[in-house]
C-alpha cells in the first residue's frame, strides 16, 4: 500500500499560553516559541507506519510512506524527522503560513495525489494551531474519494478497504471505506491496538504513542530522497478563499471559588449555576 | 563545525523526548531510591538502536583483534590499528550523553563505565576470543560493566601505589586485593580488574596486568552501594579479592608481555573527552533553568533578572556555554578529519569543562535562593553531581600537572 501523509509544523501547543495578540489585532505572535509537528499529524504518520509494515519487523517497509508539508526550507526537518521514523520519501511544497488556507492546501494536496497515486491519504484531524479541521474533508470532496474522519483505529483488508473505527457517543461507529480514500486520524490512533496492516498479527500490540527513530536512521534520512515543488506548479489559482478580520485574545477567566462542603456545591449548582 | 546541523539537532530533539518521556517521572526514584539505572538505560538502547550499533561495533573489534593475532603468530607487530570513529559517530554518542546529563548524569556515568572504560579496555586489550565472549554483551547493554583500578591506597598514584597482585598458579593465576568506588561494582556482571603481577620482586618493577572477573566468581565480593555527595544513579561500590583463582584465558591477551599501562593513554582521552559532553549537558540545563527562574522570580517589585548582579551570573554562565559547546564541536572536528586529540590537550578539556560544571552549577543554586537549595528545584542535584567531574578520571590536580608536564617536555 502507497500512502500519502501530509504534516504541518505548529507553534509548540505545549505552550500556547505564551501566543500573543499585539494590539493591531492583525495576527497571532507566536516569538519565541519552538516549532513542533502537529501533533495529529505525528499520528497520522505513526499509523501510515503501521499500516505498511508487519509490527514486528518494523525495520522493513512493506509499502510506501510519502510525507508532504506545507512550509519555508526550515520545514525540511519536520520531513527530515518522519523520514528518519520511517517514511520513504519527502515533499516539500515551498510556501509560507500567510499564502495558505485549508482551501488552498486540499487543492495543491489534490494535484499531489494526482502525481503519487497514493491508494490512502492519511492525515491528522487538525492542525492545533488553527484547529480549522477542514483539509481532510475538502480534499476527499475535490479527489471524490470516501472519506472517515477522526478515526481511532484502522484497519486493512485484503479486498482492497479499510475498516475505520470512529469513536461517536456510546461506542465505536465502524466504516469500510474502499481505496483509494482519505482518513483522517484521532489521537487514540497510536493506542497499542489501534492499526493493523494485514501483515500484522492481531494478537501484536504496539508500544503507545509515535515511535522513536533510531540514531544510525535519523544519520540515513539525510539521504532518503526529499525534493521541493512551487505552489504555483500545484495550483493554478493560489488566490485565499479565507481572510483574517481580526484577532482577539478570549477575555480572561474570572477565578473559581472554592466550596465548603458538598451540599454548598449542590446548593450553588442548583441556585446560582442552574445546572440541576 | 561551528553549530549542530539539522541531523544533529533531530537526534537531540528524539533522545530529548525519549528523556522526557522515560527518565524525567523517574528522577527522584533514580537520585533518591535505590532503582539501579540499567533497565532504562536498556530501554534506551533498544529504543534508538544503539542494542545493534553495539553489536556491530563488538563484531568489529573482533575482526581487528583477529588481525592483530595473525599478525602476532607470523612474528610481526602489527601497531594498533589507528580506530578513529567519524565526526557524525562521536557526535551520536556525545548527544546522548548531552541529553541526559541534564537530569542524570549518574545515568552517563553508569553507561560510560560500562560500555566505555569497561568494553574498550577488552577490546583493546583482548584477544578475538575474550573479546566475543565479554564485549559483546557489554555494548548490546545485556551485561553490565565495572572497571577496578583504584584503591584504597592508590588513587590518583594509581600504578605506583597499587597492592592488587596476580600470582602464577597452577592453569591460571590468583588475584588479592581491595578495590574502591567502582561505579557499577554492586552490580556488575563482568569486571575488569587491573593489579600487578607478583613474583616476589620489589613492586615498583611488578608488571601491571588486567583480568576479566565474573560476578559470583568464588571468593569475589561486590559492596552494596556506598553512600555519596551525588551520581547517585551511578551506583559505586567496593570489591574485596581474596584468593580468587581465574583460569590462564581470563588475561586480557593472554600474554603477560603486554603491560597495561601502555595504550591506557587512548582510554584517558575518552573518558575526558566524555566528561566535556556531560559538562555541557550540565551547563545548558542549569543556564535554561535559571533564565527561566530570572524572568519570573520577582523580588523587590520587579524580575531578578533586572539586577545586575543576577545578569552577571547569567551571562557567565552563557559564556561557559558557549565554550565547553566549542569544545565538544572541537572533538567531533577532529574525529572528522581522522585525528585524534592529545592527552594534554583532552586534560585540558575535562579540566575547564569540569570546573565550568562546578562554577555553573553553583551559581544556578545562588541564583535560586532558597529554592536552589531544595530538591524540588533540580540545581541542588546537578551541583552535587557536578563535583565529581573534578575529582574521577583523573582529578584537577592530576589534569594541571599533565598539560604542565606537557608544556615543560623537552
Ligand atoms: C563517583 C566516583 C566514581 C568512580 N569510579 C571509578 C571506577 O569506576 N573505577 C576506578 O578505578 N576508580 C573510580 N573512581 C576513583 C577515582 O578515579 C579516584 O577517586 C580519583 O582518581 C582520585 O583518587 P583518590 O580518590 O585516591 O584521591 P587522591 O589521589 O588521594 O587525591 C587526594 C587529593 O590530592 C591531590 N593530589 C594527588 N596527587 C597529587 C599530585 N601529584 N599533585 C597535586 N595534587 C595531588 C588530588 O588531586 C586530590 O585533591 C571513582 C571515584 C568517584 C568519586
Amino acid at each position: 500500500m502507497k500512502i500519502l501523509v501530509a504534516l504541518k509544523r505548529v507553534a509548540d501547543p505545549d505552550n500556547a499560553n505564551k501566543v500573543k495578540i499585539p494590539g493591531s489585532g492583525d495576527r497571532v505572535d507566536t516569538t519565541g516559541l519552538e516549532w513542533k509537528p502537529n501533533p495529529f499529524d505525528e499520528y497520522a504518520l505513526e499509523a501510515a507506519l503501521r499500516l505498511t509494515e508487519n509490527g514486528q519487523q518494523p525495520k522493513t517497509r512493506a509499502g510506501e510512506v510519502v510525507v508532504v508539508t506545507f512550509g519555508p526550507k526550515e520545514t525540511e526537518t519536520t520531513l527530515r524527522a518522519a523520514l528518519a521514523t520511517g517514511a520513504d520519501k519527502a515533499i516539500r511544497v515551498d510556501a509560507t503560513d500567510d499564502q495558505l488556507d485549508g482551501d488552498l492546501v486540499a487543492r495543491a494536496l489534490k494535484t499531489l495525489v494526482e502525481r503519487e497515486k497514493p491508494d490512502l491519504v492519511v492525515m491528522g484531524k487538525q492542525a492545533v494551531d488553527g484547529d480549522s479541521n477542514q483539509v481532510g474533508q475538502i480534499l476527499a470532496e475535490l479527489l471524490d474519494w470516501p472519506q472517515a474522519t477522526f478515526a481511532a483505529t484502522i484497519e486493512e483488508e485484503a479486498a482492497g478497504s479499510v475498516l475505520v473505527g470512529r469513536e461517536v457517543d456510546g461506542g465505536v461507529a465502524k466504516l469500510r471505506v474502499k481505496l483509494p480514500a482519505v482518513v483522517t486520524v484521532d489521537l487514540r490512533i497510536v493506542a497499542g491496538a489501534s492499526v493493523y496492516s494485514t501483515k500484522t498479527a492481531r494478537t501484536f500490540k504496539y508500544n503507545e504513542g509515535v515511535r522513536f527513530a533510531a540514531l544510525p536512521a535519523i544519520m540515513a534520512a539525510k539521504k532518503k530522497p526529499l525534493t521541493e515543488v512551487k505552489l504555483a506548479e500545484l495550483a493554478a489559482d493560489t488566490k485565499l478563499k479565507v481572510t483574517y478580520a481580526k484577532f482577539q485574545a478570549p477575555p480572561a477567566r474570572k477565578a473559581g471559588i472554592k466550596v465548603k462542603d458538598v451540599a454548598e456545591l449542590v446548593d450553588k449548582l442548583q441556585k446560582e449555576a442552574k445546572v440541576l | 563545525m561551528i553549530e549542530w546541523s539539522d541531523t544533529h539537532r533531530s537526534i537531540r530533539d528524539m533522545v530529548r523526548r525519549f528523556v522526557e518521556a522515560e527518565i524525567k517521572p523517574k528522577v527522584t526514584e533514580l537520585e533518591h531510591g535505590d532503582l539501579p539505572p540499567y533497565d532504562i538505560l536498556r530501554k534506551m538502547f533498544a529504543t534508538f538502536g544503539m542494542r545493534d550499533m553495539g553489536e556491530i561495533r563488538a563484531a568489529k573489534a573482533q575482526a581487528r583483534a583477529e588481525k592483530r593475532a595473525a599478525a602476532r603468530a607470523r612474528g610481526e607487530d602489527l601497531q594498533q590499528e589507528e580506530r578513529t570513529e567519524s565526526g557524525d559517530q562521536v557526535a551520536m554518542q556525545m548527544l546522548p550523553i548531552i541529553e541526559l546529563s541534564r537530569f542524570c548524569p549518574g545515568m552517563v556515568t553508569a553507561l560510560g563505565v560500562s560500555v566505555g572504560l569497561t568494553a574498550n579496555t577488552i577490546m583493546s586489550r583482548g584477544t578475538p576470543r575474550q573479546i566475543e565472549r565479554w564485549a559483546k554483551d557489554l555494548l548490546t547493554l545485556d551485561k553490565i560493566g565495572a572497571w577496578a583500578i583504584t584503591e584504597p591506597g592508590s588513587g590518583s598514584d594509581a600504578f605506583g601505589s597499587m597492592k592488587a597482585t596476580a600470582r602464577r598458579a597452577e592453569g591460571g593465576y590468583r588475584l588479592n586485593g581491595n578495590k574502591t568506588f567502582i561505579t557499577n561494582g554492586p552490580y556488575a556482571d563482568t569486571i575488569v580488574f587491573i593489579c600487578k603481577l607478583d613474583e616476589d620482586n620489589d613492586p615498583k618493577d611488578r608488571k601491571v596486568l588486567s583480568f576479566v572477573l565474573e560476578r559470583g566468581e568464588k571468593g569475589l565480593v561486590q559492596s552494596k552501594p556506598l553512600k555519596k555527595m551525588g551520581m547517585h544513579s551511578s551506583p559505586t561500590g567496593e570489591l574485596f579479592l581474596e584468593d580468587v583463582f581465574v583460569p590462564n584465558d581470563r588475561l586480557l591477551g593472554e600474554t603477560e608481555e603486554i603491560s597495561y599501562r601502555s595504550g591506557a593513554k587512548d582510554t584517558f582521552t575518552a573518558e575526558r573527552t566524555g566528561v566535556v559532553a556531560m559538562a555541557l549537558g550540565i551547563i545548558e540545563q542549569c543556564l535554561q533553568l535559571s533564565v527561566e527562574y530570572a524572568k519570573t522570580r520577582v523580588q523587590f517589585g520587579r524580575p531578578i533578572g533586572d539586577f545586575q548582579l543576577i545578569q552577571l551570573k547569567l551571562a557567565k554562565m552563557e559564556v561557559a556555554r558557549m565554550n565547553v559547546q566549542n569544545l565538544v564541536f572541537r572533538i567531533i572536528e577532529l574525529s572528522t578529519e581522522g585525528k585524534r586529540m592529545p592527552l594534554a590537550e583532552a586534560s585540558g578539556c575535562k579540566l575547564y569543562c569540569a570546573q565550568s560544571a562546578m562554577e555553573v552549577a553553583l551559581e544556578a543554586v545562588q541564583l535560586f535562593g532558597g529554592n536552589g537549595y531544595m530538591a524540588e528545584f533540580q540545581v541542588e542535584q546537578l551541583a552535587r553531581d557536578a563535583k565529581v567531574l573534578q575529582i574521577y578520571g583523573g582529578t584537577d590536580e592530576i589534569q594541571i600537572s599533565q598539560i604542565a608536564r606537557s608544556l615543560l617536555a623537552g
